[in-house]
């Protein structure tokens, strides 16, 4: 499914060197370290918004380390939700997919008739939520996750992470999650990896 | 490829402003330089050789120095009363105060030539009082720097600083608080602000034209003698004079903006910010500074508006005034004499639209070309920031000449007869203006927004279209509604490209209608009419950028 093989890159000091990893239909892994270990640069360089120094990244054996970003497929949930303040909820599910069903994909994240809400009105929980959904609705091929949870407290973060996981399990896609707290990457991922 | 293109983009855009913007400028020294020869002594002192120029520099620094102190006498009592409490119709208020820095500078000349005349205070008949009306005509004109710098500041500092300040010995009274808290706070907003109303006062031309007759700046001078200036052997001394006015107009100018850069920079250092609503307090006793500032801020439109439809009637028993709507007749009917209003509207709103077309574009694309090398390569974003800024040191006049002499000199007949070229004075002028709109607007657009729209599988067409456009929409509008109101406004460089020309704007007709012989007692209330119709669209203008503006903007913009 998602392969990299050989993957570096450093900025004024190495991240990372010659980091492999595999990914399965439908398999979510979490990839946890302390901060400043390159976990986020990583998922950039997957989604190809960094460009890795070397190394080769493949989805469905096509190896897409020059494909624009946005050609790729690879979806992505930064540690803040963004939502673009211009738009509403709706408008901002739509940019994932123009024909979509706002309201199934607003009622798999527990966000039934929040279709008009101003996205400034949200609470974190609900802004994760709202860029998941969006997320979802542009159909990627691997999710990636950028520590979505870590803004949000403690019992909210642990029922997201419950939630995430069942509907990414449900749609069998596949995900990779990076954080710093150990016991959110147990609870969501298959496997563990520790940089 | 996408990179390529965008790079290709980049470099069209730093071309075009070279050819448009740099290169005219640079002609125009190169001709004057030619002429005049390139000892930069011999220019300064034919500032006191030449009978034209003689007393012009000292005229300039006395008349600049005396505005920005009266300026900020007025000014600052209204920005404390504005920001320190709670007003009716707050937003409007603010707007009267504020808007006679987007008026055109000869509308402003016709206000206070009206109120001073024989319909108003009738002081105009002595001559002494000219220079007190020029400096408190500029404190008119320049008061909203001082509110815009100001206000900002007084109106969302943490009323906590000023509690604990109560309770320590160095803040124990109103004067102490003031000396040790207010005035340090506020220090570098005044002083900015003192720096571009010195800037504008400096290099200002319609109200030292109208006011002060036979005083001159060295604005005025170079506006009057630079048509005779570029031609090899003809002249040469007011060819020294341009270049000597425009080399001290350059220095000062570029000392100011180098100043007010440093002072901007001193302004942004964190202050502890909160709502409006918490730091203000109702006060019925600053009426007594905002009611006389409103009128003040009022009257000289209401003056032009009034003067529009006052005819003087002379005959055998004397001078009458009646109200009448021929003023705007005269105005509007073309003769052979004079361009109809109609003729230089359309001039005008042609210039206006087709600066419009270019300098928006062209200084978001700078201000984006900016924003990449900063990323890249700091240095030159550095470099190309600088020189999008230059034509801040070089006034409107001097742009003009800029347009003349470097470009219709070279071909007179085809510059002449081709209707844009006044045009490419106000893109010349107006694009530095849009580039420092676009760029803090640019810079505050969070790139993840980007990323995002890219990871969620977006083109970057339709990231343009669904994302960095509706999140710009504000600046691009007040970068819009500025660049129409100022290249509408617009007189000393058009007086200076237009003058040998039959392109009237409406600006430059006001000042031709001022200039009829005193017998015609039309051409007063005509020239009135038109400026009642340029600030009719200035108001209208700065009215729509006003629901624009961010709430907390403290620049002049």
């Amino acid at each position: 499914m998602l392969r990299c093989s050989g993957l570096s890159k450093s900025f004024e000091k190495e991240l990372f060197s010659n980091f492999d990893l595999e990914l399965e239909p439908g398999e979510i892994i979490a990839i946890t370290g302390p901060s400043g270990c390159g976990k986020t640069t990583l998922l950039r360089c997957i989604c190809g918004l960094e460009k890795p120094d070397s190394g080769e990244i493949y989805l469905n054996d096509e190896n897409i380390g020059n494909t624009e970003t946005e050609l790729r497929g690879v979806g992505m949930i930064f540690q803040k939700p963004v939502l673009f303040p211009h738009l509403s909820v709706q408008g901002n599910l739509r940019l994932g997919d123009k024909t979509g069903d706002i309201e199934k994909a607003l009622l798999e994240v527990g966000l039934a008739d929040f279709e008009q809400r101003n996205v400034a009105s949200l609470s974190g929980g609900e802004g994760q939520r709202v860029a998941l959904a969006r997320a979802l609705l542009a159909e990627p091929k691997v999710l990636l996750l950028d520590e979505p949870f870590s803004s949000l407290d403690e019992d909210l973060a642990m029922k997201l992470v419950k939630d995430v996981r069942a509907i990414l399990k449900q749609r069998e896609c596949p995900a990779i999650l990076v954080t710093h707290n150990k016991r959110v990457a147990e609870e969501f991922a298959d496997s563990v990896i520790s940089m | 490829m996408l990179e390529m293109k965008f790079k290709f983009s980049n470099s069209c855009a730093v071309l075009a402003y070279t050819l448009l913007v740099i290169l005219p400028l640079w002609l125009a020294l190169d001709r004057l330089i030619w002429v005049a020869g390139p000892n930069p002594i011999d220019w300064l002192s034919s500032l006191e050789r030449n009978y034209i120029a003689q007393g012009v520099v000292q005229f300039t620094f006395i008349q600049a120095l005396l505005s920005t102190l009266a300026t900020l006498a007025i000014g600052l009592p209204i920005a404390w009363q504005l920001g320190r409490y709670k007003w009716p119709l707050q937003s409007l208020t603010k707007a009267i105060l504020t808007m006679p820095f987007v008026m055109p500078s000869i509308v402003a000349a016709m206000g206070f030539l009206h109120i001073v005349g024989r319909a108003g205070l009738n002081i105009r008949i002595d001559e002494s009082t000219w220079f007190l009306t020029l400096i408190i005509a500029h404190a008119w004109f320049n008061m909203a720097l001082v509110i815009r710098f100001c206000e900002p500041v007084i109106s969302t500092l943490d009323p906590r600083l000023e509690e604990q300040m109560r309770l320590l010995p160095a803040g124990s009274n109103k004067i102490r608080r003031f000396r040790n808290l207010w005035a340090p706070l506020l220090a570098p907003s005044i002083a900015a602000a003192a720096c571009m109303t010195f800037v504008f006062s400096f290099t200002s031309f319609a109200l030292v034209r109208w006011i002060t007759l036979g005083e001159n700046t060295l604005e005025s001078v170079m506006a009057g003698i630079g048509s005779s200036a570029g031609i090899k052997g003809y002249m040469v001394s007011r060819n020294e004079i341009v270049l000597g006015s425009s080399m001290i107009q350059f220095t000062i100018l570029l000392l100011s903006l180098v100043l007010m850069s440093w002072l901007q920079q001193k302004r942004q250092s964190l202050l502890p910010q909160v709502s409006e609503d918490i730091v203000k307090k109702s006060n019925p006793r600053g009426w007594y500074v905002i009611g006389p500032g409103l009128i003040f801020a009022l009257s000289p439109l209401i003056a032009v508006f009034g003067a529009s439809f006052r005819i003087r009637n002379t005959d055998s028993s004397g001078t009458n005034y009646t109200w009448e709507t021929s003023g705007w007749e005269y105005a509007f009917t073309s003769s052979s004499s004079m361009t109809s209003a109609w003729d230089a509207l359309y001039n005008s709103l042609g210039y206006a639209a087709l600066t419009l077309i270019i300098a928006v574009p062209l200084g978001w694309i700078l201000a984006q070309t900016i924003l990449d090398l900063e990323e890249f390569n700091p240095k030159m974003a550095r470099a190309l920031d600088v020189l999008t800024m230059l034509p801040f040191a070089i006034s409107s006049v001097m742009i003009g000449l800029g347009v003349m002499l470097g470009m219709i000199k070279i071909d007179a007949e085809f510059f002449y007869s081709f209707w844009p070229t006044p045009a490419l004075a106000h893109v010349m002028i107006t694009t530095p203006f849009v580039v420092r709109i676009m760029l803090p607007a640019l810079r505050s657009i969070d790139p993840s927004y980007d990323e995002c729209g890219r990871t969620l599988g977006i083109p970057k067409w339709k990231r343009f279209i669904q994302i960095q456009l509706p999140m710009l929409r504000g600046s691009i509008l007040v970068a819009v509604i500025f660049t129409l109101a100022m290249s509408l406004g617009e007189f000393g460089a058009s007086w200076v490209v237009t003058r040998n020309s039959d392109w009237t704007t409406l600006p430059v007709m006001i000042d031709s209608l001022k200039s009829i012989p005193y017998n015609n007692s039309l051409t007063a209330p005509a020239a009135c009419a038109v400026s009642s119709v340029l600030m009719g669209i200035t108001l209208l203008l700065f009215t729509w950028a006003e629901k624009f503006r961010p709430a907390r903007d403290g620049g002049m913009f």
